[in-house]
């Protein structure tokens, strides 16, 4: 190996080993202070060897229904990540294939508000659902999700439906079969790792959203991401509970990432590379 | 009776006519062949047929019935895309059943096709494979599979080989003739290359900017090409066309130009005037090395090129002011820059008025 190469070889691994610091030490805190007991929480220097404990996942699902809490977000992440992909796929096909100028200004609408900020939305978004009876269920926090991720998703599946070859559906259609169906076992099979892209962003947008879940849910649509925090009061900030309760907020995604890592990579790479 | 007829057929995106009221019949059975140059309205016409674009006006009818309104699944026909538009997430069976899908035939039914196609088509070992584990030559030949077990009235073919290498190409070629004479059914081919075009059909239909320039058989359109166009585009390699003029000579009429003078045909005695412009026509195998015993008109011309294609020889020739193609027995070759002479037989010239570009 030439000298060039180990000093490239080198240098590549520091950048690596820089990189997994920055993105693993609050990882590492998180999981550690989890499973520290109270008194060496902030210790001098820190204790990296310590005798672990449960206590404070034990108190998470005590002291609060966590458990109710990690339901409550997960109807909100998968309700919301069923509608947008659903929903968004259908509007994202229709902009990719109706040839028509006023279509790219409908899709350049749908994307604008994707860029609203959610602090601007949520005193309307509150009273609308306060006037339908709607404040502090799963349903008013999958609607608002919803309408963050739907532009997500058009975005994302309009440039999956754009590489599927429009012969493809002729095919289909010369062979009689209608546009549903052509769209479900023809273009949509072939966009699957758009849908698995689109879906994973749509799940960790939802399940790690904080402001919404705050302004709109009370005690009985509350999300994991509220329940974390109502451990940080201005009496005291239970350190301990706040870590566990942020490492269980971070499992599922991980989970769902890794699950879908392979589509994820052929997703957010496919037609970068001419093949 | 006609399997597809098209009558005055017109397409126009917006203000612009790409198709100019077409007349066309194919014959049940018949294998009839669209051939032009990019852009010349071939594809649109096929597709216009297909249902796959909508036709400004006129009419289409297949077996009999107007299909102007009618939809694709519905006109008893199957496509061949340039493409192949197989379903890549499926196996080569699964292709097929899906095409077969809506027609809802029973499963004994549809196993039966798929499998008379695939031993037809060659395709048996191949039925669980998807299309990226397939050859070139082997999706194509799929792709007919999955328009042939529909048992359409008409097959439409979008330049299927224009996507393989010369060799396969050749290959699917004899399969698409062999599939023709098996099947019988009605076909319409789209190609641009005319090599295809003379192999396959049974009628060449050739388009030029939206216009049917001629339809006839192969040895037709080769033999009496009715206009310039169609002299120079069928035939490879091209026919030689020199501009020369009617003049009179000892009271018959000769054609010179280029520094060369030709006598006139005998069979174009009547139908040309002194004065006129025409383009003459010699194909490049109608020329030859002179012998002795030849009568007609016999020139010097000097070789500045020679390509040897095995069995003969292609050579680019100066006759007089003028750049000929002759083509040759491998076995006659002169040397490069040799002085020879060439002759051919006045009865295979063509002519053409030149400003008008029809054949006289």
């Amino acid at each position: 190996m030439t000298t060039g190469r180990v000093r490239d070889n080198v240098v590549t691994y520091l950048l690596v080993a820089l990189v997994l610091i920055v993105f693993m030490t609050p990882i590492y805190l998180i999981v550690s202070s989890s499973l520290k007991p109270a008194p060496i929480m902030f210790s001098r220097p820190p204790a990296f060897l310590f005798t672990p404990t449960l206590q404070n996942y034990y108190d998470l699902f005590t002291m609060r229904p966590f458990h109710l809490q990690i339901l409550n977000s997960l109807m909100a992440a998968l309700g919301s990540t069923a509608v947008s992909v659903t929903f968004g796929s259908l509007a994202a096909y229709a902009i990719s294939r109706v040839k028509a100028r006023w279509m790219n200004d409908v899709a350049f609408w749908i994307l604008s508000t994707r860029m609203f900020p959610p602090i601007a939305v949520v005193v309307p978004y509150y009273i609308i659902f306060k006037s339908l009876g709607l404040l502090d269920t799963p349903l008013a926090l999958i609607i608002v999700y919803s309408t963050f991720n739907i532009p997500l998703t058009v975005w994302l599946m309009k440039g999956f439906f754009d590489e599927v070859p429009p012969a493809l559906e002729e095919a289909a259609q010369l062979d009689g079969h209608g546009v549903v169906a052509t769209f479900l076992y023809v273009v949509l099979p072939l966009a699957a790792p758009g849908l698995a892209v689109a879906a994973v962003f749509c799940f960790i947008f939802s399940w790690n959203e904080f402001l919404f879940a705050l302004m709109l849910t009370g005690s009985n649509a509350q999300t994991v991401t509220v329940a974390v925090m109502s451990f940080w009061s201005s009496d005291a900030i239970q350190w301990g509970r706040i870590m566990a309760g942020s490492f269980i907020v971070l499992i599922p995604g991980v989970i769902f990432v890794l699950t879908c890592q392979r589509w994820l990579v052929k997703g957010l790479t496919m037609g970068s590379v001419k093949g | 009776m006609s399997s597809v007829v098209l009558k005055n057929v017109t397409k126009r995106y917006g203000l612009h006519e790409v198709v100019h009221a077409i007349d066309l019949e194919v014959t049940e059975g018949e294998f009839a062949v669209l051939l032009g140059p990019s852009g010349c309205g071939k594809t649109t016409t096929l597709r216009m047929v297909a249902g796959l674009e909508d036709i400004s006006s006129g009419e289409i009818k297949i077996a009999g019935r107007r299909v102007n309104d009618v939809e694709p699944k519905d006109r008893q026909i199957a496509m061949v895309f340039q493409n192949y538009a197989l379903y890549p997430h499926m196996t080569v069976r699964q292709n097929m059943q899906f095409a077969l899908k809506p027609q809802q035939l029973e499963a004994k039914e549809v196993a039966a096709r798929i499998d008379e196609a695939a031993r037809v088509l060659g395709l048996e070992p191949l039925l669980e494979r998807k299309p990226s584990q397939l050859s070139g030559g082997q999706r194509q030949r799929v792709a007919m599979a999955r328009a042939m077990v529909r048992t359409p009235k008409v097959f439409l073919f979008d330049e299927p080989l224009s996507n393989l290498d010369a060799k396969l190409r050749s290959q699917v070629r004899v399969e698409i003739a062999k599939l023709h004479k098996r099947l019988g059914t009605t076909a319409l081919y789209v190609t641009h290359d005319q090599v295809e075009a003379m192999t396959l059909a049974d009628k060449i239909v050739i388009m030029k900017d939206g216009n049917i320039e001629q339809i006839g058989s192969p040895e037709e359109v080769f033999a009496r090409p009715r206009n310039l166009f169609v002299a120079s585009f069928i035939g490879s390699p091209a026919m030689n066309l020199i501009e020369m003029t009617v003049e009179s000579q000892g009271g018959r009429a000769v054609l010179k130009g280029a520094e060369i003078t030709i006598p006139a045909p005998s069979g174009a005695a009547g139908k040309i005037k002194v004065g006129q412009r025409v383009t003459v026509g010699i194909r490049p195998s109608d020329l030859h090395i002179a012998k002795p015993a030849d009568s007609g008109p016999v020139y010097d011309a000097t070789v500045d090129v020679s390509e040897f294609l095995g069995t003969e020889v292609l050579l680019d020739l100066r006759v007089g002011g003028a750049e000929m193609t002759a083509q040759i027995p491998a076995q006659e070759k002169p040397a490069e820059d040799q002085a020879i002479r060439i002759a051919f037989d006045l009865n295979a010239v063509h002519l053409f008025d030149t400003a008008s570009g029809v054949a006289v």
